[in-house]
């Protein structure tokens, strides 16, 4: 990590932001201000549906899927929202000196691509991925939050045995030769600095471009790009909240996620129970429903099982996937061709079969507060979380369930 | 300081290199050293954060060219 000695104020101010990461706890709670005014302005923190996106619009320069209407990246918020988390992490690993392209060995790189699909199939499936049906659909007050979390939970339990499994049994898979390019020592590489300011200037400049037609796009941009910043800076990743309680027995991942979906619970809980927002463009109903996706109960279960199990052996979620790709891990570029590449091809011929099959009281609505009020379901998660929150804790000290 | 162990974790990304280092403590008596080479920033946090919550001692972390750190830690 980067750290100058000279002790000039704005020095002094880049050291704090960029000498080390910051506690993960602290970038929990950017992130849940930050998702708060992306609903505030529009809707919720989301990537599946921007991956899908990336990846429609690959398929459609080939002329795949036939004659399927595809948006254009630069005028779907939420493609341009992954493009912009891996610049801002990208942004932010130059700033650290932290950037470098991390090539690992060939079985590490396969399964960073096998993880990426099952991402894929379990955020189609499931209709929203770590952030989009977890760390923003639970503080939505979805009932299909709940579920998917739950079976994402299972599903990154299963996983890790089968890591821990694969440690102990096939060590050769994740051995081998690997290569690291453009790397800089703290007191070098002058040039990551410098190419981390044109960067922030870009995304400015890409944000500033919207302002007079898309002012929605604008902000998307700003925020985005501060999002992938912050995340590479704390290091936030979900699929870490999930597994450390589990594996290492730490919870300063847990902590993190925990501190962001309180701050996120607050901020959605206001903007739904007094309709706030864009709300010329909406009934108050709809804006209730915002996040509140059609998958109660069991296409959450499936696609949170699925996403679950991917997201472990890939070693990064949705969002932990994208900055890690503006921070040179090669794996997870493998990770993220998974999810681009297969979301399309899940959503076409795997999603349909699914649906098909599932009746309709298996794929609903389920907005709490319609059950227990909003007093009730604000209650509920908030005790979820605080009881995850003991949980970690206890665990931490006693080391009951950590493999390590 | 003696290096009871080696471990190369080059290349490697969360959670691989905390993992092999767990595995390989195992193998450690107490007071032994562990030497590990590794490429993802990740663990500059992860395994001081694991020694203190296990006891172990972080000895050391020094940033070597190539955008490799050597981390050694001390079996408690």
């Amino acid at each position: 990590m980067s750290e100058s000695k000279s002790n000039h104020p704005l020095v002094h101010l880049f050291n704090t932001f960029f000498g080390k990461h910051w506690p993960v706890w602290v970038g929990g709670i950017v992130l849940g201000m930050l998702n708060t005014i992306l609903f505030a302005i529009k809707s919720p923190w989301g990537a599946s549906g921007g991956v899908a996106n990336v990846g429609d619009n690959i398929y459609s320069v080939f002329g795949l899927f036939g004659n399927k209407e595809v948006v254009p990246i630069n005028e779907n918020n939420y493609g341009m929202l992954v493009i912009l988390i891996v610049l801002g992490s990208f942004a932010g690993a130059l700033f650290s000196k932290e950037f470098a392209l991390r090539i690992p060995p060939k079985g590490e790189m396969i399964k960073g691509f096998l993880g990426g699909a099952l991402m894929a199939i379990g955020a189609t499936v499931g209709i929203g991925c770590s952030i989009g049906s977890f760390f923003s659909g639970v503080p939505a007050l979805s009932g299909g939050a709940l579920v998917f979390t739950f079976a994402m939970f299972a599903g990154v339990i299963l996983s890790l045995k089968y890591l821990i499994w694969e440690m102990e049994n096939r060590p050769g898979w994740s051995s081998g030769k690997s290569f690291t390019y453009l790397a800089v020592t703290p007191d070098k590489g002058r040039w990551q600095v410098i190419l981390g300011v044109v960067v922030v200037v870009l995304i400015a400049i890409m944000s500033y471009s919207y302002a007079a037609t898309n002012m929605v796009m604008a902000w998307f941009i700003l925020i985005s790009g501060l999002m992938g910043l912050i995340s590479q800076r704390s290091r936030f990743c979900i699929v870490k909240a999930f597994r450390d309680p589990f594996m290492s027995g730490e919870a300063h991942g847990s902590e993190g996620v925990i501190a962001g979906l309180v701050v996120s619970l607050v901020g959605f809980t206001a903007i739904k129970v007094f309709g706030l927002g864009s709300i010329s463009e909406l009934s108050l109903r709809a804006r209730e429903m915002t996040w509140v996706f059609p998958h109660f109960w069991a296409k959450a279960a499936a696609g949170g099982f699925i996403f679950g199990l991917g997201m472990t052996i890939a070693g990064g979620c949705a969002v932990g996937t994208l900055w890690r790709v503006g921070e040179g891990q090669i794996k997870l570029w493998f990770s993220a061709l998974g999810l681009i590449l297969i979301s399309p091809l899940s959503n076409t011929f795997i999603v349909p079969a699914v649906d098909s099959v599932l009746p309709q009281t298996m794929k609903f609505r389920n907005y709490l507060p319609d059950y227990l009020g909003y007093d009730g379901a604000f209650l509920l998660v908030l005790g979820l979380i605080l009881l995850w929150y003991w949980f970690v804790k206890w665990n931490e000290r006693t080391g009951k369930f950590s493999a390590f | 300081m003696e290096i009871k162990m080696t471990i190369d974790c080059k290349g490697l990304s969360c959670p691989m290199p905390m993992m092999k280092v767990a595995k390989a403590m195992k193998e450690l008596k107490t007071g032994d050293a562990l030497e590990m080479f590794g490429t993802d920033p990740g663990t500059k946090t992860d395994l001081p954060n694991w020694c203190t919550k296990t006891g172990n001692e972080f000895v050391e972390m020094t940033d070597l060219e190539g955008g490799i750190t050597r981390m050694v830690v001390k079996k408690a």
